[in-house]
């Protein structure tokens, strides 16, 4: 009996650390996914509607393609997100108000507005002016600046965070400025931003999904290009949402696993 | 009881798992049986003395077929036809405004009864859905760049020239069939596709005529309208789920019915009076001109 309930419940070792057991990990993720199947399944079978997902194979290579398309798109995202994060987050707490407010209008203006609208303006207007004529680089500039705004307030949060007291300590042990920033305030701005910044990159792989309607060739316009043509509307969803899945479920592992590595140095 | 609990766990897997291919069988036979049915049920109702009420589902986009009025509520020529079959048959119509993708995944669902979009009958839709009789046609035109050197639609059909339209559109369907050199750019809504256009990013936008015809209109500077010859008349339907015949038989009826008391010239003196006279000095056939 008391087997059983370590099968459903968390063990309490004596106040302890509190440990999930790997098969009772395993016995509650199934039942949780048999459960969504279930509903799912319940869901399909009381609209009437059968799924068929046979032409998948005919269109196996743009799929892939649509597939690296996407994760292209995110991975160059990242790396001008993030450089556009740190330089607007530093720019923000800037000594020249010139550069104060640039930055944080820019943030503001970005988090403030919806992905779609900018999608467009950027495009047609600022990316037509300024002869920006590749949709895959436009998609990754659009992206990387949507992006850097969200990154830019993820580190200036964990700045802010910084006690005032470690910076006096620093000082006291006679630390020069760059010093400071060497041994005192990066190392601990990288594990506070880290498991942040890599759920940040969950975040992007699924905004990307937006610039299909500036058709970009990635993911989510390859599957909506094939079900505009066979209207299996629902058959291209349910899969797209799997690929996706693929790709956002290891980064979110990798950030929680980051998270709780970290919490455990501090 | 590590055993057990390992057992316990296989059990449900293979559960989990025979649930997912058992429901691919079950589903053929109980969908089919249940389609039949759900035709006819809900018109049982219809000479009882409360009205019943109609699902029309349409996109609200196609001004003056599918279109707000001042107020925001549904108006145009579909939802005035749609009214004008409630009156004849005795249903309240709910007029929900869907996007275009969404249309026949709302038959196939039941969320809604009708679908009337001015959408063309295909043999790909009426594997899904039932097409009344047609109502009206429309033909394809192109908005071509005023400097992308395009004279005709063979033009567009050679690599390096990239033409817009619209997801799912028929227009989409055309440039698939019969353009396969062009360079096809895929985009969710017209103002899209004329913009590309404009902007010279796009050579050409494959869409029905009328809304060519107006955005030619507004961008003559930049856009020249190409009409296409020898093409074949899309023509319009109103949908129905599949299978449910009693309400497409209704709307039949209602059809000739409409025509033959002028209903249609009316709706021309409504929302198009001005086009019909532009299409008339161009030669173009009208939308409600069936005979050809």
């Amino acid at each position: 009996m008391k087997h059983l309930k370590q099968l459903f419940w968390i063990s309490d070792n004596n106040g302890q650390h509190k440990k999930i057991s790997r098969p009772a990990a395993l016995f509650n993720l199934l039942l949780v996914a048999a459960l969504w199947v279930a509903l799912f399944w319940f869901s399909l079978r009381t609209i009437q509607i059968r799924l068929d997902f046979t032409f998948l194979g005919e269109f196996r290579i743009r799929i892939w393609n649509g597939f690296l398309a996407t994760l292209g798109l995110s991975l160059f995202s990242l790396i001008f997100s993030l450089l556009i994060g740190i330089l607007s987050a530093a720019g923000q707490s800037s000594s020249v108000l010139f550069i104060r407010f640039f930055c944080s209008v820019y943030v503001k203006f970005i988090r403030g507005t919806p992905l779609i609208m900018q999608i467009y303006l950027f495009f047609y207007i600022v990316g037509t002016a300024w002869g920006v004529s590749n949709r895959f680089i436009a998609g990754v500039l659009i992206l990387s600046i949507f992006e850097g705004a969200y990154i830019a307030e993820i580190i200036r949060g964990s700045l802010l965070s910084l006690e005032e007291s470690q910076l006096e300590a620093a000082r006291a042990v006679g630390f020069s400025r760059r010093q400071t920033w060497r041994f005192v305030i990066l190392p601990q701005m990288i594990t506070r931003t880290l498991p942040a910044l890599t759920g940040q990159f969950a975040s992007i792989i699924k905004d990307s999904s937006l610039l299909s309607i500036i058709a970009v060739i990635e993911l989510t316009q390859t599957m909506r290009e094939i079900s505009a043509v066979n209207f299996r509307l629902f058959e291209c969803y349910l899969f797209l949402g799997i690929l996706y899945l693929c790709l956002t479920l290891p980064v979110s592992l990798i950030s929680e696993r980051l998270e709780r590595r970290f919490q455990y140095e501090n | 009881m590590k055993k057990r609990i390992y057992f316990l766990i296989t059990l449900l897997s293979v559960l989990l798992l025979s649930g997912c291919g058992g429901a691919a069988d079950t589903e053929d036979s109980a969908g089919q049986a249940d389609t039949a049915s759900a035709g006819e049920e809900p018109f049982k109702e219809s000479s009882s003395d409360t009205k019943q009420t109609l699902t029309v589902a349409m996109e609200l986009a196609y001004p003056p077929f599918e279109m707000r009025d001042e107020a925001g509520d549904a108006a145009g020529i579909s939802a005035d036809l749609m009214k004008a079959f409630g009156e004849y048959a005795g249903y309240d119509i709910q007029i929900e405004n869907t996007a275009w993708d969404g249309l026949i995944p709302s038959l196939q669902t039941g969320a809604a009864d009708i679908v009337i979009s001015s959408m063309t009958i295909t043999e790909e839709r009426q594997n899904l859905i039932d097409f009344s009789d047609p109502y009206a046609n429309a033909l394809l035109a192109v908005l071509a760049g005023a400097d992308s050197g395009i004279s005709s639609v063979e033009d567009l059909n050679q690599a390096g020239k990239v033409l817009a339209v619209k997801s799912g559109s028929t227009g989409h369907m055309y440039a698939e069939k019969n353009l396969p050199e062009a360079e096809l750019l895929v985009l969710p809504d017209e103002s899209a596709c004329v913009t590309e256009v404009a902007q010279g990013r796009a050579d050409g936008f494959i869409y029905d005529q009328l809304t060519i015809y107006r955005n030619w209109q507004n961008n003559l500077d930049t856009t020249t309208a190409i009409f296409i010859p020898f093409q074949d008349v899309e023509k319009w339907g109103i949908a129905v789920q599949k299978g449910n015949q009693k309400l497409l038989d209704e709307l039949n009826a209602f059809l000739v019915d409409f025509q033959a008391n002028g209903g249609y010239e009316e709706l021309t003196e409504k929302y198009l009076a001005e086009e019909k006279k532009a299409f008339d000095e161009l030669g173009f056939q009208w939308f409600f001109d069936m005979k050809k």
